[in-house]
């Protein structure tokens, strides 16, 4: 019963994760129909970055928590927002009208791009940090199993759920909102409306990459050790979970975010480890099978 | 053989020297491992090593006469790479080579420097390496299940009656280590509470660390490398747990002090004899030292590896394969990292394996 | 579209300048958290280091590239324009230099071994070439013909791989056995995982078939009983020549080169082995040319065109796609089947998905569809990084960047033709 609670817990947190980089996949998607495959690389910058902050934080003296994690918070999104725009700037930009394969092979050049110079601006070697945010509230004790909440994990689980409210409310009642929706549906006619398509999508990009930061910064004080090869694997499981929520939709993002992680940390503590991937794909088949847009996704209709 | 063929050969033959640029004068030796991937950290130390065993050898005047010229190649320990390098090695017409490093490369590439018979000498402590009847194949550090029986039985006694999990990250080298370790534990009457295998690469342990806690876990075995380990540190002291670990040789990497964020004390983990300490080192790891190396982990194996070389081919006369082999085999040699013999697999004859323990950024030898 | 037009007037430097400062202003940015500070391990702790005078020449670089670049467009688009207006409208025409270009390339690949006869590097780079010109092929069925978006296409060729690694293992069966067994099992799988999921779009099925390969990948690495794990299977039986074993001397009958009564030379596999990966690369590609004839490859190009079209014709689109898929993953189980055969060791890791990504690339980036893009392309992919081994550190990264170049400069790919085997005789297109 204990450990059931505890990885409960667990698997809210890594969700929360991978819910947070899945809403930038489907911000994005949302608006060109295009899967960026890059986005795990951007919010592997992110985390990469925020390590810089922290640690230059930590020798200028900034001690205070909130204080601390507002700035890094700030700093990082605004870095990580300039190579989102770029990212769109450099790959996908020029290929707006091209076949639709053509953005898919570039954003994996990107993704092996973005890689790379971490890796050679950077240094291969793993960054710890310390940890910023130590400390946690200790629920209740089961049979000698005392079941814990970190104050990392509660602050990943609630900024997720901020950030969803947030987000939904930009995408569904403002006018960028609006505009945005509206470049999904049709970006000729849009533009034709006075609407600048480029700059909707720009801000887009570099939204997504805001998110991705936001999920940077929380991963790196959670765990506390990042390092240039994070990025595909975070990447892959956000991509499934987007898809299995349905992509395109902000609640769906982070609904399959959960699904996942739950399902990673049951699987791990009830059979074993080893075949958790197995198990988290196999039942976005299974979902896809049933309901082919994910889901909580709209069904799509065939344009004749 | 017709015209067109010789034409044929004949540039073929000029565009591949221009293509390897030798000097033909010089012996090519070669190290190969990760130079670059998520264990260029170990890459770096063969390099350090082998680049100052050459300088050395050939301030003396290098090997019967010859001067000797380095090779580097990388493999980022994926097995496509490693015979991709290994055959680019043959072709730049080497004598000797020490690599690859990760069992996973060394195994496919070695196949290679047999077929064109090239002696090797390898860290890779995977048992399958010197398994398969090969006869060019030296290995200059102990082999997993060595290495895993003398880990096994340290911790079989030292941990008497605590609960001891064993993972591994399902690499070759892992999983050996693992399996070999769990031997030695059995063999000495332990059985382990849990047998698990995560994946290496995740940055989220905190389920297996939960099920490690629930189940009383106090000692975790470990076979695969220090990036995970340090991970599963911190999420066990967030869990409140008082984990020791015991791993290999791939744990002597200093990474992990930092990574643990001050949790590598309860780090245990078995490799070779530390040769720093070792009298007939003592004046190389002095100039290591100076030029800010410290000879730590694959250094001196690395420079090791060069002296072997040196002195087989200095009592050959010769670097053709089957004087070199011979001498090799038969030989017995004076290392920075002690006294070198080879049985009829190329195992070495008195492998020896140490516990050392992590304390603040160095290790020690547990008394 | 883009907010940097060329415009038909002349542009004025002051422009450019704006222009090319705003890139710089913007490598500022990218620039301080990448190059300009960096973080490193000094005993035990982290510390933030700075490096102003690369951040400098990283921003000055981009600045003066800018310049360059744009005055390079600015020149190139000129000419352009003034081409095109004394231009009559041409009709798309087959270009008959690439059937050349094709039969020459063919010559040389025959020769090739010959020419480079004492360097195995050369020979053995060439024969990863042909491997992944195979594995384009085969993929180009789905993603360029059948226009199927399949991420996960590396699941085959472990499949093939494997097949021939157990079944001469554990059974002794030798490489021509093993290879229509193989390529059976292969398109089994690939039939297994089209059935359920082809119903998808484009995209969700691009996740589901990245899906599989890792389910192949994961199974392959935990079921240790029946694939050796993560020690994969080594010592796998190479093919020999007509039943005479490559080995420098054999107790039991004769070897290859104790037949022939040649002196034993290593070479004489790695050349044995390009020549048969070039035979089966080239039966690959008349299969393919011949499919692209009949009924079925037409009604894969139908499909790609327009399923809904299709469907109203009362086509069974499924299993159009299904063949489409059964026969690309077969061709990738043939191919697995040579590389265990020419690795002599396999194991998990050499089916990762950034194989998958690799291949997938090569049909992309050599023009979809274009069985000779795919060779052009495929030799970029496999010899760039190859190149590149003398600075290995900035290998990947390079290799990067030319992904996105190329794109960006041909999306439809270097050898772009999509047009249909067949059109309907008086169309002009």
């Amino acid at each position: 019963m204990g450990q059931f609670i505890q990885q409960l817990i667990n698997g809210l947190t890594l969700g929360s994760v991978y819910g947070l980089i899945a809403l930038g996949y489907t911000m994005v998607y949302g608006i060109i129909g295009m899967i960026n495959f890059a986005h795990g690389d951007i919010y592997m910058v992110a985390a990469i970055i925020s390590v810089t902050v922290i640690t230059l934080l930590a020798a200028l003296g900034i001690s205070a928590v909130p204080l601390a994690l507002m700035v890094t918070l700030l700093v990082v999104m605004a870095f990580t927002a300039v190579y989102g725009w770029s990212v769109e700037r450099v790959a996908y930009r020029p290929l707006r009208t091209a076949p639709r394969l053509a953005p898919l092979i570039s954003a994996i050049g990107m993704s092996i791009f973005l890689q790379n110079m971490v890796q050679l601006t950077q240094g291969a070697r793993v960054k710890p940090i310390a940890d910023m945010m130590p400390g946690q509230f200790n629920l209740f004790t089961f049979d000698g199993f005392t079941v814990f909440l970190s104050y990392t994990q509660l602050m990943i689980i609630v900024v997720t759920v901020i950030l969803l409210a947030i987000f939904t409310y930009l995408i569904t009642r403002t006018s960028f909102g609006r505009q945005q929706r509206a470049c999904e549906q049709d970006q000729t006619m849009t533009a034709l409306l006075g609407v600048n398509v480029d700059r909707t999508i720009s801000l887009t990009f570099m939204l997504g990459a805001a998110l991705a930061a936001i999920a940077g910064v929380m991963v790196t004080i959670y765990y506390g050790v990042v390092d240039f090869a994070i990025g595909f694997v975070a990447g892959l499981k956000a991509f499934t979970a987007a898809v299995l929520g349905g992509i395109g939709s902000l609640p769906g993002a982070v609904l399959g975010g959960l699904i996942i992680g739950m399902l990673e940390s049951f699987w791990s503590a009830y059979y074993s480890p080893e075949y958790k991937d197995v198990a988290g794909f196999a039942l976005l088949i299974l979902v896809l099978m049933f309901r082919p847009s994910g889901l909580l996704g709209r069904p799509e209709v065939e344009k004749v | 053989m017709n015209t067109l063929h010789k034409k044929l050969s004949v540039a073929g033959a000029c565009i591949a020297s221009i293509l390897s640029a030798q000097a033909y004068a010089d012996y090519s030796v070669a190290i190969a491992g990760p130079m670059t991937g998520a264990y260029a950290s170990a890459g770096e130390q063969i390099k350090r090593g082998a680049e100052m065993a050459i300088a050395d050898i050939n301030a003396k005047g290098g090997v019967n006469g010859q001067k000797l010229k380095l090779e580097i190649g990388d493999d980022a320990c994926d097995p496509k790479q490693a015979v991709s390098v290994a055959n680019a090695m043959v072709n730049k017409k080497i004598v000797f080579m020490h690599g690859h490093w990760c069992s996973s490369s060394t195994i496919p590439a070695s196949d290679i420097y047999n077929e064109a018979q090239i002696p090797m000498a390898t860290v890779s402590t995977n048992p399958q390496v010197t398994e398969r009847g090969l006869k060019n194949i030296f290995r200059i550090m102990g082999r997993d299940d060595q290495q895993g029986g003398v880990a096994g039985a340290y911790v079989a006694k030292r941990f008497a009656g605590q609960k001891v999990a064993v993972l591994d990250d399902k690499s070759a080298y892992g999983k050996g280590l693992a399996d070999e370790t769990a031997k030695g534990m059995q063999a000495k009457g332990m059985k382990p509470a849990l047998r698990e295998s995560i994946t290496a690469g995740e940055k989220d342990y905190s389920g297996i660390v939960s099920k490690m806690k629930a189940a009383g876990v106090q000692v975790l075995v470990y076979g695969g490398y220090h990036t995970e380990v340090a991970l599963i540190l911190r999420q066990a002291q967030q869990a409140g747990m008082k984990l020791m670990v015991m791993g290999g040789d791939t744990l002597s990497n200093n990474e992990i002090v930092t990574a643990a964020g001050g949790n590598a004390d309860s780090v245990l983990f078995t490799f070779a004899p530390d040769s720093r300490a070792n009298p007939a080192a003592a004046d190389v790891v002095k100039r290591f030292r100076a030029a800010k190396v410290e000879p730590d982990g694959y250094v001196l194996y690395a420079y090791a590896a060069m002296q072997l070389f040196q002195q087989a081919a200095t009592t050959a006369k010769s670097v053709k394969y089957n004087d070199l082999r011979k001498a090799l085999a038969g030989g017995s040699f004076n290392t920075v990292v002690g006294k070198m013999s080879f049985d009829a697999k190329g195992d070495l004859k008195v492998p020896a394996f140490v516990v050392y323990q992590w304390k603040g950024n160095k290790y020690e030898a547990v008394k | 579209m883009t907010t940097f037009q060329a415009r038909t007037h002349t542009v004025t430097l002051t422009e450019r300048l704006k222009d090319a400062t705003n890139v710089a202003l913007i490598a500022i940015l990218l620039g301080i958290p990448m190059i300009g500070l960096h973080t490193v391990d000094a005993g035990g702790k982290l510390m933030v280091a700075t490096r102003w005078p690369w951040l400098l020449a990283f921003v000055a670089t981009m600045f003066f590239g800018r310049l360059a670049l744009q005055f390079a467009i600015d020149q190139f688009k000129l000419k352009r324009l003034t081409r095109q207006r004394t231009r009559t409208l041409e009709l798309a025409t087959p270009r008959p230099w690439l059937k050349w270009l094709g039969y020459g390339l063919l010559g040389f690949s025959l020769v090739l071994p010959i020419a480079f006869s004492d360097n195995r590097y050369v020979v053995d780079t060439a024969t990863t070439v042909l491997i992944y010109v195979m594995l384009g092929w085969g993929l180009n069925v789905v993603v360029g013909l059948a226009g199927l978006l399949d991420l996960g296409y590396v699941a085959f060729y472990a499949v093939g791989a494997y097949s021939y690694a157990l079944l001469s293992t554990q059974f002794g069966w030798n490489f021509w056995e093993t290879l229509p067994v193989a390529g059976a099992l292969a398109a089994l799988f690939g039939i297994l995982l089209g059935w359920p999921t082809l119903r998808l779009r484009g995209d969700y099925l691009a996740i589901v078939t990245l899906g599989f390969g890792e389910i192949i990948r994961v199974i392959l690495i935990n079921w240790t009983e029946f694939s050796g794990g993560p020690n994969g299977i080594g010592s796998i039986e190479r093919p020999s020549f007509f039943g005479l074993p490559f080995k420098p001397d054999s107790d039991d009958g004769a070897t290859f080169a104790s037949f022939f009564g040649l002196e034993y030379a290593s070479e004489h596999r790695v050349i044995f082995l390009y020549y048969l990966i070039l035979v089966l690369a080239l039966l690959t590609n008349l299969f393919i040319a011949r499919l692209r004839k009949l009924p079925v490859g037409l009604a894969w190009e139908a499909v790609r065109e327009d399923e809904v079209a299709c469907k109203a014709l009362g086509m069974n689109v499924t299993n159009v796609k299904l063949s489409a898929f059964a026969i690309g993953a077969m061709l990738g189980g043939f191919a697995g089947v040579f590389f265990a055969a020419r690795q002599g060791f396999i194991s998990p890791e050499s089916f990762v998905f950034s194989e998958s990504a690799t291949i997938l690339a090569i049909v992309v980036l050599g023009g979809m569809g274009s069985q000779f893009g795919v060779v052009i392309a495929a030799s970029l992919l496999v010899i760039l990084p190859e190149l590149g081994r003398d600075f290995s550190e900035y290998r990947m990264l390079l290799f990067g960047a030319a992904m996105i170049l190329i794109m960006v400069w041909k999306p439809g790919g270097l050898i772009s033709r999509r047009e249909p085997s067949k059109v309907l005789a008086g169309v002009e297109k």
